[in-house]
């Protein structure tokens, strides 16, 4: 193929249109740089293409990536053949996962920043300190929080660290199985609380959430109430005149001048044309999977390994969230329905067990929620028999006297996990698809087992008659979280980014997903990493684009 | 070059009723009836055959016409340029599942029990079904009792599926399904689990669909869910 445009040169490129990605593009945009973003699937209307379809929306992928069109690799063993497996399907398209996410919003605790400091060298793993802590993003969380709209009640967990402002929007009312929670967790002097919730309740901003429909985990939401990027962050960002979305159209290169600069992006339109777009700077929001990917497929005689890859570390070190959970059955003849189908996914939740405990054999813990078990297609029931009056009792005895509570597992980081270039199998483009090589670090196993049995536990609190549990067994990328693989750190022998998401090497390429965490954290991320990224884009901004440059010490 | 964002709308509805058949002969579309008849069986309660899950796969598997509804249901989404290309791809692959699959069932039927499948009873129907699944008859769910499992992705597609297991998950989808796609007839799958539906996908779009009926009953005050609320010292003016 060859070049058949090269438009107009531009300050800024944003390469992914999602949580962080969008963040970037309104944070540059309202800054005043001239952006254009890119995102390789559709730029759809919320109000218009989105409904409760459980078939469109949970079984056919029409907002996960097509694994045909984008395949991802697995293998669970270094000396084993990848299998094709669409691990982590995020969709892949202008508002990413926030077009089907529940909207898990916590934030981090001060440990998430230190677990080296904390507990040193772990066998097997590969702790690192991040190079900042709670208190340089705690601004941003709260930025986060009220721009996007999150809904949630400010002191109501226990162990949250310090915050300077409440929530914009009370939560949504409990559900049935929340209830039961509640409850079971009062009864055992564990703090349960409404998980914050990417979602408003009220007019926050102008939005009307009249969407009550409870089709709501891995739907799109037709009504304002999702916080999502596509009705949000890119309207905001597209207000300034400075900002111009180009929808399905695949970036297969980073661009590396004479000087080591990028100097911009290769990108095939919509029309199959391969076009050349030039800027000042190139910033990657394509989550740690395919920011790293693309920065592999960037090869140079500087870079034969992948751009701003002199560390050696592109790709590893990744971590992947594995969502572990244990249901419980309830008895139709004598419990009252739970209509687990309802609400918008998460109701209560808890960080009782995210601290440290030595005596539970693992370090470190995360958050637990009961969560809805969905619809009657796919309803999450573990063990649900596949066919004839075994299948059809299941259906009609527990479909509405079910409950799960849920866990994000904080899995370690280990250099030998990771994402490279698979050696045969290609995406619909021609190019190497991302090889996820991982094998669980045994404090991974340890935790998730604890913690399942812990649910459990809580579950029969609940009155449950029978528990399910689901342990961890080997990562899927059933979360969709992703971090991990172009660690942020201040040694450049040791991390690609620094410690505002900008390339040791190459200095006006910026990565702001979740590709630099050098740890996982026990929350779910995206509140994190959307604030990381508005903290690195308003440095992008204030500093770098003005020829300036600062550093951030930590202060002991 | 059509956008996903601006793909048409074709057809409508799928009539549960047809007796049309866009991608089955007769004799598998008799087969399919039967076996999904088997997978979810029709007792006190409707079954496969009652919701029309037949027509609901028949559609599903004539190419992909019938594969995305239009977000209000009022037809299908007509998709174009890449997105149609992986999905025609995708759907040769299953066609021939099905069309192999349907074959050997009726070979191992004439095998086990002498018959096609079709014209076995219902006893000698799921002895065969064992034998393609290579597993017994899945045994009742009873309470008291825990039994660990593995983790697994969420949704279920079928790409890459075997017969049997396409099936299964098909049959699924067809009886619990939203009916716009030609199955669950009247809803009648979604009556038999106790799931209060929409009357049509329209309704989930413009809020007149609602749900909140059925979370949490009665007043209540996040102090007493919430007990940490009485010690703490932030709070939400609004909250």
């Amino acid at each position: 193929m060859s070049i058949t445009r090269k438009p107009e040169p531009v300050d800024a490129i944003v390469v992914g249109l999602g949580a962080n990605g969008g963040t970037a593009a309104k944070v540059l945009s309202e800054a005043g740089l001239k952006t254009v973003g890119f995102d390789r699937g559709p730029w759809l209307r919320a109000h218009e293409h989105y409904s409760g379809d459980e078939l469109k929306f949970v079984n056919r992928d029409y907002m996960w990536p097509d694994p045909k069109m984008f395949p991802r690799t697995i293998r669970y063993d270094e000396n084993a053949e990848a299998e094709r497996f669409p691990f982590s399907p995020t969709p892949q398209m202008v508002g990413g996962g926030t077009n089907h996410w529940a909207g898990w919003v916590p934030r981090p605790r001060e440990s998430d920043f230190m677990m080296r400091s904390l507990h040193g060298d772990v066998d097997g793993a590969s702790l690192a300190d991040w190079p900042f802590r709670y208190e340089h993003l705690e601004p941003y969380l709260t930025k986060v929080e009220w721009a996007f709209g999150i809904s949630g009640i400010a002191g109501a967990d226990k162990y949250e660290p310090y915050r300077s402002k409440g929530y914009p929007s009370p939560p949504l009312r409990p559900t049935r199985y929340g209830k039961r929670f509640y409850d079971a967790c009062n009864k055992m002097g564990i703090n349960a609380f409404p998980i914050p919730h990417a979602m408003v309740t009220n007019n926050h901003n102008g939005r009307e959430p009249f969407n009550q429909t409870s089709f709501w985990n891995q739907y799109g939401d037709p009504s304002g109430a999702r916080s999502n990027i596509l009705t949000t962050f890119i309207p905001d960002a597209l207000a300034t005149g400075n900002f111009e979305v180009r929808a399905e159209s695949f970036v297969r290169e980073v661009k590396l001048g004479k000087d080591g600069k990028a100097t911009g992006v290769i990108y095939i339109d919509a029309e199959g044309n391969e076009v050349e777009q030039d800027a000042k700077v190139v910033v990657l929001a394509l989550g740690a999977i395919e920011s790293s990917r693309l920065m592999m497929l960037s090869k140079s005689s500087q870079f034969p390994d992948g751009l701003a890859n002199g560390s050696g570390l592109l790709g590893k070190n990744a971590t992947f969230h594995e969502y572990l959970f244990a249901v419980g059955l309830f008895d139709k003849d004598i419990d009252e329905p739970l209509n687990g189908w309802t609400g918008n996914y998460i109701s209560g939740g808890s960080l009782e067990f995210y601290e440290t405990d030595e005596n539970r054999g693992h370090i470190g813990g995360c958050i637990i929620s009961a969560s809805q078990t969905c619809h009657p297609v796919n309803w999450v029931f573990p063990g649900r028999p596949s066919w004839g009056d075994a299948l059809k009792d299941a259906d009609r005895n527990y479909f509405n006297y079910a409950m799960k509570i849920g866990l994000i597992l904080h899995d370690l980081p280990v250099e030998s996990n990771r994402v490279d270039l698979d050696p045969t199998v290609k995406d619909a483009f021609g190019l190497p698809v991302a090889r996820i090589t991982h094998r669980p670090h045994s404090n991974d196993v340890a935790m998730g087992k604890w913690q399942v049995d812990k649910n459990m536990e809580i579950l029969e609190a609940a009155g449950a008659r029978k528990t399910v549990p689901v342990y961890l067994d080997k990562m899927t990328g059933n979360t969709c979280h992703q971090h991990g693989t172009a660690r942020m750190g201040t040694d450049p022998a040791k991390s690609v980014l620094n410690e505002w998401g900008q390339a040791h090497e190459v200095e006006n390429l910026f990565v702001v997903d979740g590709s630099g965490f050098p740890t996982a954290t026990g929350v779910n991320p995206t509140l994190t990493m959307m604030a990381n990224a508005w903290r690195c884009s308003d440095y992008i901004a204030d500093v770098y684009s003005k020829g300036r440059k600062e550093r951030l010490v930590i202060a002991n | 070059m059509t956008l996903k964002a601006d793909w048409p709308v074709i057809n409508g509805p799928v009539d549960p009723d047809s007796e049309e058949r866009l991608f089955f002969t007769e004799h598998e579309w008799e087969t399919v009836e039967a076996a999904t008849a088997r997978i979810i069986p029709t007792d006190q309660d409707p079954g496969a055959r009652e919701a029309r899950v037949v027509v609901f796969i028949d559609r599903y598997l004539s190419g992909i016409d019938y594969v995305y509804a239009a977000a209000d249901g009022s037809g299908f989404l007509k998709m174009s340029g890449r997105y149609a290309d992986a999905w025609r791809a995708r759907m040769a692959d299953m066609q021939r599942t099905y069309r192999e699959g349907l074959r050997n069932l009726d070979d191992v039927s004439v095998l086990e029990q002498g018959g096609i499948f079709k014209e076995l009873s219902e006893e000698g129907q799921d002895r065969v079904l064992e034998v393609i699944s290579g597993a017994p008859k899945p045994d009742k769910v009873t309470l008291g009792t825990k039994e660990a499992v593995t983790t697994f992705l969420q949704g279920s597609f079928d790409e890459g599926l075997e017969f049997f297991p396409a099936l299964c998950l098909h049959t699924k989808q067809g009886f619990y399904g939203d009916p716009v796609y030609g199955g669950n007839k009247e809803q009648m799958g979604w009556k038999f689990i106790g799931f209060p539906g929409p009357k049509s996908l329209k309704d989930t779009m413009d809020g007149t669909y609602s749900t909140h009926e059925y979370f949490m009953e009665g007043e209540f005050d996040w102090e007493d869910l919430v007990p940490q609320l009485k010690v703490s010292t932030f709070r939400d003016a609004e909250a």
